[in-house]
């Protein structure tokens, strides 16, 4: 029994050594628990700590990367509006290109535009967007009530906005209040030419927070407007100046023509009165180159010789003034378009042939070589032969005239539509001066040889006459001692 | 096999609008004369009057059901103006009815989902449902209530997804479209049965920061308290920032950094944006939290927003091929309905195309139009479907069709 006892009473004490070594080590494993749920929670607060300065660094990176985002895309909307507003050359269209959508875009939902007259001290109301149209009257009734204080905003030449930090002339609680936003920003627009102005844009979101970035958005915005009202009133100025000048060209013109009437008017009286003129002189003329010839035959008798010698000079000088009578009724009537032209296809070498024959006489007393130069495929040309024949006589004999003692050439050339005529040669030339008025009426040149050599002063306009009859040009050129070359043109036949 | 035509229109008269999309969307039918379905998605600026003018003038009985919303999403690009019709002409065995519950605010949100459960189950005798799409013009206030409404008829499980479009500046522009009515202060929705195919994927892209917290008082969608301390602790502590500056600036920080709700057995934690605080600091989120749910705040970067579209679509895809909504039919053509969260465009702002590529590159040939949206209703992961349906904030999702 005692031995049962013992057994037992040692059995029982190593159970109680086994369960206090169990509880020492369970209070040990307990304790590392613990402090392993220390160290976790520790842990835990301390990335809850990392977190928080994630989160707010987030916040910074995510306000720099909004910030950069509303300006890329407002940057991107001002260049856009600004492209649209500078193609605009009416000041009324400017402000009509500044639409919703961009202000969208720019992070604004509300503007007003307006310019001020300084003649009538009054602002007038040329943009509003995001406002009823009785909203924006009561606005402008406001604006014009603090006159001077949104005058001074434009005068000030500075951005004005709702940012707190910021001095604002405007009581920004009252223009909140009227303009109906939570931020906004006044920008003046200004303008070298015309009425200055006032833009305002707002935003009624009150999440939109007005930085210093947009007052330079608007601002640049705002010059970009005045820009183009300038442009806009510039071209309207230099349009206006366009319209003047037009007007005058177009009074002058007027002018002109009724200028050009009275002179052809003149003209034709001068026409009339030259060939009713020549017409009674013809007739005297005639009576007296008709007796003097009669006197001459000597079928009245026998002259004593000095009547002969003056009658035969009456003669020759009545001849003369029929020449000179003729040429001036030829001359009128081609001036005056009477003389109808017989155009037919004509061989210009044919009738230079029968010109130098008929002044072979004139070369040979002057000692002049004559030669004449044409293409062998030279095309003919539609002209009246009896008017071209009488150019050729009366230039080549011009020719003969001024050259003493030389060459005289016609050349014949073939140009694209027309053959161009030179009578050229290598007499004593004329200065640049007389150049002008050769083609004129009576015009002679002013020279020692010329007093000599006589002469009407119209021949060249008659030829002159005839040329341009014939839908041609005729020129000069001229050297003192060289010669002379007198060129025109006539209109090919095919 | 589905017959589809998506058109198109910038116009700024509603009335020529609708009519040109229309013209469009017909002239790519097979059968211009057999059209089932028009469904309609413009921008908030959009006169839904002229809208409905020009649908009359072109398609008569054709049931309509559409929204507007704060930008259209198309194969042509993203327009904050204008819009986009798909008229869909069904295959035998095909159907889909279209039906609104109206005045929601006004009445029990239980009871709103039964009714409209009832109005899409007429004429659905004898043919199998597959899925419900909803259109809600606003934030409902029970939204689970009313899924829950909904799923008492149309069967507990009853797959569903759906949008809100409520235009949180200007609620009277936000409407939506069924059959010939502009409607507000409802929620419109199609029921498809019968031999169509269904895929759906939804992914957001944030992922958990800093430790767990507990919702210790929440009562719908307002949050009171987090680990027993005004809810708007969490964002003191966490953005740095003081009751004032959140006040004023938390609507737009939320988007960026939400609250995500843990959902047991889910991978993807559900997103809550916050659209205002109220008195002691408690938060109004975009849909409803449960109190003693466990909440992270969440980031994002534009890339993993940008890889939840990507894998958004690929689960629809994988599910089109059989686990979610098998149907068993042989593939023919498709088309797919594309959501987005306004907040994503916010977020992602000027890479907002890169979201509409990468929608391209996934859906590949695959005709598609969506919508930007104020939140979404899906199960958060499709893939592993178990009959809930939850409303979303900040998600994309696709809804694949094939017929």
């Amino acid at each position: 029994m005692f031995e049962v006892n013992t057994v037992l009473a040692f059995i029982g004490l190593l159970v109680v050594i086994a369960l206090t070594f169990l509880l020492l080590s369970k209070d040990s494993k307990m304790n590392s628990l613990q402090a392993a749920v220390d160290n976790l929670q520790r842990a835990l607060d301390e990335m809850d700590e990392q977190a928080k300065l994630v989160v707010r660094t987030d916040i910074e990176l995510n306000k720099a990367q909004e910030e950069l985002d509303r300006k890329i895309t407002s940057l991107y909307t001002l260049q856009k509006l600004s492209r649209t507003i500078s193609s605009t050359l009416e000041e009324n269209q400017i402000f009509k290109k500044v639409e919703l959508s961009y202000l969208a875009d720019l992070g604004f939902q509300k503007a007003l535009a307006f310019l001020f007259d300084e003649k009538e001290n009054k602002f007038s109301l040329r943009l509003s967007l995001g406002y009823e149209e009785e909203e924006a009257a009561k606005i402008k009734t406001f604006i014009d009530a603090h006159k001077e204080t949104y005058n001074g905003l434009i005068h000030n030449e500075k951005a004005v906005s709702s940012i707190a930090s910021r001095e604002n002339p405007a009581d920004t609680k009252s223009t909140k209040e009227t303009f109906g936003v939570v931020s906004f920003v006044f920008a003046p627009i200004l303008a070298k030419e015309g009425n200055p102005g006032l833009l305002f844009v707002g935003a009624e979101k009150t999440d939109t927070i007005i930085t210093e970035g947009d007052e330079e958005l608007i601002t640049i915005l705002a010059n970009q407007i005045g820009q183009a009202l300038e442009n806009a009133r510039l071209f309207e100025k230099t349009w206006q100046a366009h319209q003047d000048l037009e007007n005058r060209v177009e009074e002058r013109t007027r002018e002109l023509s009724r200028a050009l009437e009275e002179v052809k008017k003149l003209s034709q009286r001068k026409n009339d009165f030259v060939s009713n003129v020549s017409h009674e002189l013809r007739t005297p003329l005639t009576s007296i180159k008709g007796y003097a010839s009669i006197l001459l035959s000597g079928k009245l008798g026998v002259l004593p010789e000095e009547v002969g010698k003056r009658l035969a000079k009456i003669n020759k000088h009545s001849d003369e003034l029929v020449s000179f009578v003729n040429d001036l009724l030829d001359l009128s009537r081609i001036e005056s378009g009477k003389v109808e032209l017989k155009l037919a296809p004509l061989n210009l070498k044919s009738i230079v042939d029968e010109v130098a024959d008929l002044l072979a006489v004139q070369f040979k007393e002057k000692q002049i070589e004559f030669s004449s130069e044409s293409p062998a495929d030279l095309p003919e040309v539609m002209a009246d032969y009896s008017q071209i024949k009488r150019t050729f006589i009366n230039l080549i004999n011009n020719s003969v005239k001024y050259t003493p003692q030389g060459k005289i050439k016609v050349s014949l050339t073939r140009l694209d539509k027309e053959v161009q005529v030179d009578v050229s040669d290598t007499g004593c030339g004329m200065p640049e001066s007389a150049m002008d008025k050769l083609f004129t009426e009576f015009y002679r040149v002013d020279s020692v040889m010329n007093q000599e050599i006589k002469g009407t002063g119209l021949g060249l306009a008659m030829v002159k006459n005839i040329v341009t009859a014939h839908k041609g040009k005729i020129w000069v050129k001229s050297k003192v001692g060289s010669g002379t070359t007198f060129s025109f043109t006539l209109p090919q036949a095919y | 096999m589905l017959d589809i035509g998506i058109g198109f229109s910038l116009e700024d008269n509603s009335f020529l609008a609708a009519e040109e999309a229309i013209k469009q969307a017909k002239n790519q039918l097979n059968n211009s004369e057999k059209i089932d379905l028009c469904l309609v998605f413009n921008s908030y600026d959009f006169s839904a009057a002229g809208a409905i003018r020009g649908f009359n003038a072109l398609l008569r009985d054709v049931p309509i059901i559409g929204a507007s919303g704060p930008a259209i999403i198309s194969d042509k690009g993203i327009f904050k103006h204008g819009i986009a019709v798909m008229l869909l002409g069904f295959p035998d065995g095909a159907y889909c009815r279209v039906a609104a519950t109206r005045d929601i605010s006004e009445k029990n949100p239980f009871n709103c989902g039964k009714e409209l459960a009832e109005k899409l189950l007429l004429g659905f005798k004898n043919i199998p449902r597959n899925l419900g799409l909803l259109f809600f013009d606003q934030q409902i206030e029970g939204g689970p209530n009313f899924i829950a409404g909904l799923q008492d008829n149309l069967g507990r499980g009853f797959p569903c997804i759906g949008t809100s479009l409520s235009n949180q500046y200007d609620p009277s522009h936000s409407c939506l479209y069924l059959n010939n009515e502009a409607i507000n202060n409802s929620c419109a929705g199609i029921l498809w049965g019968g031999k169509t195919t269904f895929g759906v994927g939804i992914k957001h892209g944030w992922k958990p920061l800093g430790k767990p917290h507990t919702v210790s008082s929440a009562v719908g969608n307002i949050i009171n308290a987090i680990d027993g301390k005004p809810a708007i602790e969490i964002y003191e502590n966490y953005l740095g920032y003081d009751a004032a500056k959140l006040t004023k600036d938390l609507r737009k920080l939320s988007i960026s950094y939400p609250i995500g709700v843990f959902i047991p057995g889910e991978k993807e934690y559900l997103l809550r944006s916050v659209v205002s605080i109220e008195q002691r600091g408690a938060l109004v989120c975009q849909g409803s939290i449960l109190e003693g749910s466990t909440i992270r705040l969440m980031i994002s970067t534009p890339e993993t927003c940008l890889a939840a579209t990507t894998q958004a679509i690929a689960e629809a895809k994988k599910n089109l091929s059989g686990s979610l909504f098998k149907q068993g039919i042989v593939r023919n053509s498709r088309f797919a309905i594309v959501f987005s969260s306004i907040s994503r465009y916010n977020l992602l702002r000027r890479d907002i195309k890169k979201e509409l590529n990468l929608i391209k590159a996934g859906l590949k040939d695959t005709r598609f139009l969506g919508i930007y949206t104020s939140g979404e209703l899906a199960p958060i992961t499709a893939g592993s479907y178990r009959g809930q349906i939850y409303f979303h904030n900040q998600d994309f999702s696709v809804l694949i069709i094939e017929g």
